[in-house]
This record gives structure tokens, C-alpha cells and sequence, in this order.
């Protein structure tokens, strides 16, 4: 039994994964044909051993620098700084956007002892310095307290470089009804009215 | 059982699982207070942006008798500091502060924490920078002596003689000033006439006759007070949010 106790144990220690959970997903794969486990033993590997943050920008990936700061048809000018390598995917999912990217790796937070020296702050002054070719920085931290205080520090960064910033829109969700919309996003969104085209 | 209704901050805002937040509230009517809101997490959540820290409002608690965690029902919100977020200075005193309540206020109604606590982030949101330094010090003693923490400044904190006035020294050891016959062979703050002056209204929480701190006298003002609270708080634990106020410049 010490086996299937050893990956309850493990499946535990997953974010949401209680204890009751990790039993049922164990007893789960063990229906399963031996494959199929030896298949998620695999990929587990492959994530554990070939999968790390690139050196320029902080993403995950296989390579090293990352397939987007190796993509040539990539736009250099622009650079769109993000909490986590998480929020790559949801900005690539638009389609819209054709820069390249700058992982923080999390956001200003006080209360739980995150500072400026445990952001990638470093990396993203270098990629500004002398002789860059980046021309404007777009912040997409999260819209919350600790989200805009980090992007007001992350600006005070970019100026210092006469480099352009900008911050990504706040409001309503596209698809949304104004009605069930909460009282701080209708004031954010009034507050970023613009002009109609 | 119905819902309270009752004004409150939120001093802190966490996950809590996949799908709902953990809130500690610093309520004006049921004192401090941990709340989960369910389903907070969640895309379409009712709570929306409503639940960030330092927000003010009116919180809808289910509150259990004799339970540590109740339940949010909704939090309307009134103000959410936002100006704050416009300097790390601001938002580190704002927080080190939340800290501080979440820390030491008890659950139990003291309206008067609640009044100065909001307008406290009210004052470090509009004050200028330059006195911003005064103004953290400023906010953070009144809390410190609102909790029932303040140093002992009227006599000697170990032997309770009267203090003459002029140079003298504090000891956060003791937990205040010390009389020069206490204060022989000790290694404490050793503080001048018009050191003491300002410390002493800092902690009353009258600096409107103070001149602005310059930068090492404001630094060693910021040490000052973290080694009094981490030694008569915290328990000798660090409070990281205070810890971060204190090296930022």
C-alpha cells in the first residue's frame, strides 16, 4: 500500500486537491489500463526535466530562450509585462497582440512579504537599458490592489528609461450585462470612457 | 439566522481552495473578523472586484457564535483607497497597518479602532509625499496606542519615577522612556531633547507642530517603532509587511 499512500500524499499537495480528492483520483487511475498512468508518469517527467523559465522574458518553455522570444516575426519595440507566465496564454489567445512578453513572476504584496527584490525587476531594467530597441512597455497585472500598485512601480521602471507605458483597459466584460455588473467595475469603466470612433 | 450588516474594511483577501476567498474584516460593530466568501474565485462570482484589501463598505456576515471563520454574504463597497496604489510607500504604511489590526484587534466592537483606522488610509492617501514619512509614523503609533500597546512616556518605564525633561532614553525592552539613574549601563536609544520631542508627538498623534523628518531620522524613527511592536506585539515574530515599510525609503 505504500505506493498508492505515496501519490495520495503527492496529488494532496496540489492547489484544491484535498485529501479525499487525491484518494479518488488515485483509486481512478488505478482502474485504468497500466498505460494510461505510465502516460501521466511521463509527461510528469518531461514537465520536471525539460521545462523551465526562459533567461530573457520568464516564460515557460522547452527551450531556452522561449519559441517567443525566438520568433523573428515577433514586434521587439513592445513588451507586455505580466504577473505570471500563466497570463501569456490567456493575451496569445486574443490574437490580437504581436510583441513579446516579460514575466514578474508575481506581484507587490506586503502582507505577504513580497517585495521589489522578489520580482524579475532586474531582468526587465536590462532589457530597457542603453541601446534597447523597445519602445513601449505595456503592464497587464491583474486589476486588483496589489496589481496596480505593481504596475505604479513597474511604470516609475519604464520612465526612468524614457520608454513609452501604457496599461491595459479596465471595465466591463465584452458579452456582459450591465445590470449584474458589480458597483467597482461600472465606476472603473465610466471613469476609462473614451471618445467614440 | 439573518445577516449583520456592518461596516468594515478589508484588511486582508485571500484564495481560499479553487473557487472562494478568505476575508479578515475589520469590522466598526463586531471588532476584527474572518470571513469566507464563497464562490469568490469564481468568473461570474456576485462578489465581482469587490473584495480587495483595503476596501471599505458595509459587509453582510453570517456571524456563528463561537466560531473563529463566518460567512461573507455580500460586501457593498464605499471607497477602495485606490490612490494608494498610485505609490509603494503609501500602500506598504497602508498595509503595515492592516497588519498590525489583523494581528492585535480583538473580535469585539471598538468603533473607535474602526474611525481612526479608515480615516488613517484616508490621511496616507492624500498627504503629500514629503510628509508622507511623518504622516506613516503618525498612523501607525495612534494604532499602536488605540490597541492598548502605547509606550510608557509619562514616567519611567522600569521604575516609575518621574522623568525631568530633556535627553533621555527609550528602551523597547522596557516599553518606554527610562530615567537616567534606570537608563545607566544600558545600550538602548539614547535620544536628544528634540528627539524625544518628536517621538513623544508622534506617539500622541499631534505632528502638526513637527518639521518633516529627514531621510536618516525618518529611518531610524521607522526601526524604532518595528523593534516595539515585533518585541511587545509580535511576540518577537516578524511582520512582513511592517518589515517591508521600514526599508523602503
Amino acid at each position: 500500500m505504500a505506493a498508492i499512500e505515496d501519490l495520495i500524499g503527492e496529488l494532496s499537495k496540489l492547489p484544491g486537491i484535498g485529501r479525499k480528492t487525491a484518494t479518488r483520483l488515485t483509486y481512478f487511475l488505478l482502474k485504468q489500463p497500466p498505460e494510461a498512468g505510465r502516460r501521466l508518469a511521463r509527461a510528469l517527467d518531461a514537465v520536471a526535466t525539460r521545462v523551465g523559465p526562459c533567461s530573457v522574458c520568464g516564460n515557460l518553455g522547452e527551450t531556452d530562450p522561449c519559441v517567443i522570444c525566438e520568433d523573428t516575426r515577433r514586434d521587439r519595440s513592445t513588451v507586455c509585462v505580466v504577473e505570471e507566465a500563466s497570463d501569456i496564454g490567456a493575451i496569445e489567445r486574443t490574437g490580437e497582440y504581436r510583441g513579446v512578453y516579460h514575466v514578474l513572476g508575481g506581484h507587490l504584496s506586503p502582507l505577504d512579504g513580497i517585495g521589489p527584490d522578489d520580482l524579475r525587476l532586474d531582468g526587465l531594467r536590462a532589457r530597457l537599458s542603453n541601446g534597447s530597441s523597445v519602445r513601449e512597455v505595456i503592464v497587464a497585472t491583474n486589476p486588483s490592489m496589489e496589481g496596480e500598485v505593481t504596475a505604479t512601480y513597474v511604470r516609475g521602471i519604464v520612465e526612468a528609461q524614457s520608454v513609452r507605458v501604457t496599461r491595459i483597459a479596465l471595465g466591463l466584460p465584452v458579452g456582459g450585462d450591465l445590470e449584474y455588473a458589480d458597483n467597482v467595475t461600472i465606476a472603473r469603466a465610466l471613469a476609462a470612457r473614451r471618445e467614440m470612433e | 439566522m439573518p445577516p449583520v450588516h456592518t461596516r468594515a474594511l478589508i484588511l486582508h483577501a485571500f484564495p481560499y481552495g479553487e473557487t472562494s476567498k478568505i476575508v479578515r474584516l475589520l469590522t466598526r460593530e463586531h471588532g476584527s473578523q474572518s470571513a469566507i466568501a464563497k464562490g469568490a474565485q469564481r468568473p461570474k462570482s456576485p462578489f465581482g472586484a469587490r473584495l480587495q484589501v483595503l476596501s471599505e463598505g458595509t459587509a453582510h456576515v453570517y456571524i456563528k457564535p463561537h466560531r473563529d471563520l463566518h460567512t461573507l454574504a455580500d460586501f457593498d463597497v464605499t471607497r477602495q483607497h485606490e490612490e494608494l496604489t498610485r505609490d509603494l510607500r503609501r500602500f506598504a504604511a497602508a498595509t503595515a497597518l492592516a497588519e498590525l489590526l489583523i494581528r492585535l484587534c480583538p473580535a469585539e466592537p471598538h468603533p473607535e479602532i474602526y474611525d481612526l483606522t479608515v480615516s488613517s488610509l484616508a490621511q496616507l492617501e492624500t498627504v503629500p509625499g514629503e510628509a508622507l514619512d511623518l504622516a506613516s509614523l503618525s498612523v501607525l503609533w495612534a494604532a499602536v496606542e488605540a490597541l492598548g500597546f502605547a509606550p510608557q512616556r509619562d514616567a519611567c518605564a522600569r521604575d516609575g519615577r518621574a522623568l525631568p525633561a530633556g535627553a533621555t532614553v527609550f528602551s523597547v525592552a522596557d516599553g518606554g522612556f527610562l530615567c537616567s539613574r534606570c537608563a545607566r549601563g544600558t545600550r538602548s536609544a539614547r535620544l536628544g531633547a528634540d528627539d524625544r520631542r518628536v517621538l513623544e508627538r508622534l506617539i500622541a498623534g499631534e505632528v502638526s507642530d513637527i518639521a518633516l523628518l529627514d531621510a536618516k531620522h525618518a529611518a531610524a524613527h521607522r526601526r524604532l517603532l518595528v523593534r516595539f511592536v515585533e518585541r511587545h506585539l509580535a511576540e518577537d515574530r516578524e511582520l512582513k509587511a511592517l518589515a517591508m515599510w521600514r526599508e523602503l525609503a
